[in-house]
């Protein structure tokens, strides 16, 4: 029973420290970021299993991480509050202005340990070539930064490929 | 027969905060957030802190001594140790708990079943149970002399324990083990 209470206290916590320490995974892994994912990971199974090397064991602990994991998925779509909570919500990283043009969210960058080279990566991978060819950028809460074209053009930041191209020969 | 498929229109369920991108931004929610995780790494440096202090069992302010009115008996142990961890208890005996070259040494109960103890340093020449702990006899040829006994706490707790040798050398103690 302990092993089981241990695996959701493991649960929550590791998705409350993943919250805390920043929202930069999946595709925006650094190799710095792969240490941390691994050795939390290593940590933690330590004192998960303890001393029950048992089968049954691992699988009423696996049993209890898909529980958590769906109750967790559960409680985020029934509510915003916890939703908000467990992602966030989107921020915008760079936005154009009609009078000012093209501006950084300072507070956002800095808050986010974000750099414009973050953005310039994402960009590219949207078939960017200069933070000037961007209209706006936005952190999602996935980690992801999505790019949207200065043309405007593109509205979910993916079909980008034709879009800067076009501006590039117009202009 | 084909079923109904449920179907709902596509509304505007994600704020449209600038012009053009549906983005669903709460910078006020997200200002409220930052303030909380810079009091949850305060914590953290603070946990940390603590740990290498000891706090948390494994440091200084764990280490603990206690000795008896008459100074005959003294314990060195860890007040705050940490589950499934060995810690040693070293148990000195100084003349005043020796008579005709053999100190009895009782431990209470709690020494054993709740803070594990594995195995006693050396072995004792009788062991007698009752009296809520376990009796040991030692010779001893040149007092004062060490007993060692290292423990293994199997769970969470406070747990008090007694260690007598002889009726005027006894101490009692909690040790707190955490998860």
């Amino acid at each position: 029973m302990q092993a089981v209470l241990r695996a959701f206290f493991g649960y929550f916590f590791l998705v409350f420290i993943v919250r805390i320490v920043g929202r930069r995974p999946g595709r925006q892994l650094t190799p710095f970021e792969f240490v941390l994912v691994f050795f939390i990971g290593g940590l933690a199974l330590t004192a998960m299993v303890g001393d029950e090397r048992s089968f049954t064991s691992a699988a009423c602990q696996i049993v209890a991480i898909a529980l958590a994991h769906y109750a967790m998925t559960w409680a985020r779509a029934k509510s915003k509050v916890i939703a908000r909570l467990a992602d966030g919500t989107p921020l915008i990283l760079m936005e154009t202005d009609a009078k000012t043009g093209p501006v950084w969210r300072a507070e956002t960058m800095v808050k986010m340990r974000i750099q414009d080279a973050d953005v310039l990566f994402s960009a590219r991978d949207h078939g960017l070539k200069t933070l000037q060819e961007v209209d706006s950028a936005v952190l999602e809460r996935n980690g992801d930064i999505s790019v949207i074209p200065s043309d405007g053009g593109g509205s979910d930041g993916q079909s980008t490929a034709q879009g800067p191209a076009a501006k590039a020969d117009a202009a | 027969m084909t079923q109904a498929v449920a179907k709902k229109p596509v509304g505007d369920s994600v704020a449209k905060v600038n012009e053009e991108v549906a983005v669903g931004e709460d910078l006020g929610f997200q200002r409220s957030w930052w303030r909380f995780e810079r009091i949850v790494w305060a914590c953290f440096v603070m946990i940390i802190a603590l740990d290498l202090a000891g706090a948390f069992g494994r440091g200084p302010l764990a280490h603990a001594r206690i000795s008896s009115a008459d100074h005959s008996l003294i314990v060195r142990y860890e007040r705050i140790q940490r589950t499934g961890t060995p810690s040693m208890m070293s148990i000195r005996l100084d003349a005043g708990a020796v008579r005709d070259g053999e100190a009895t040494l009782f431990v209470s109960d709690k020494l054993v079943s709740a803070l594990g103890a594995q195995r006693i340093i050396p072995q004792p020449a009788t062991t007698r149970v009752g009296n809520g702990g376990l009796t040991y006899t030692f010779p001893v040829t040149n007092p004062p002399s060490t007993v060692r006994i290292e423990l293994e706490p199997p769970g969470p707790g406070r747990f008090p324990f007694e260690i007598s040798a002889g009726p005027s050398a006894s101490v009692t103690a909690d040790v707190w083990v955490v998860p």
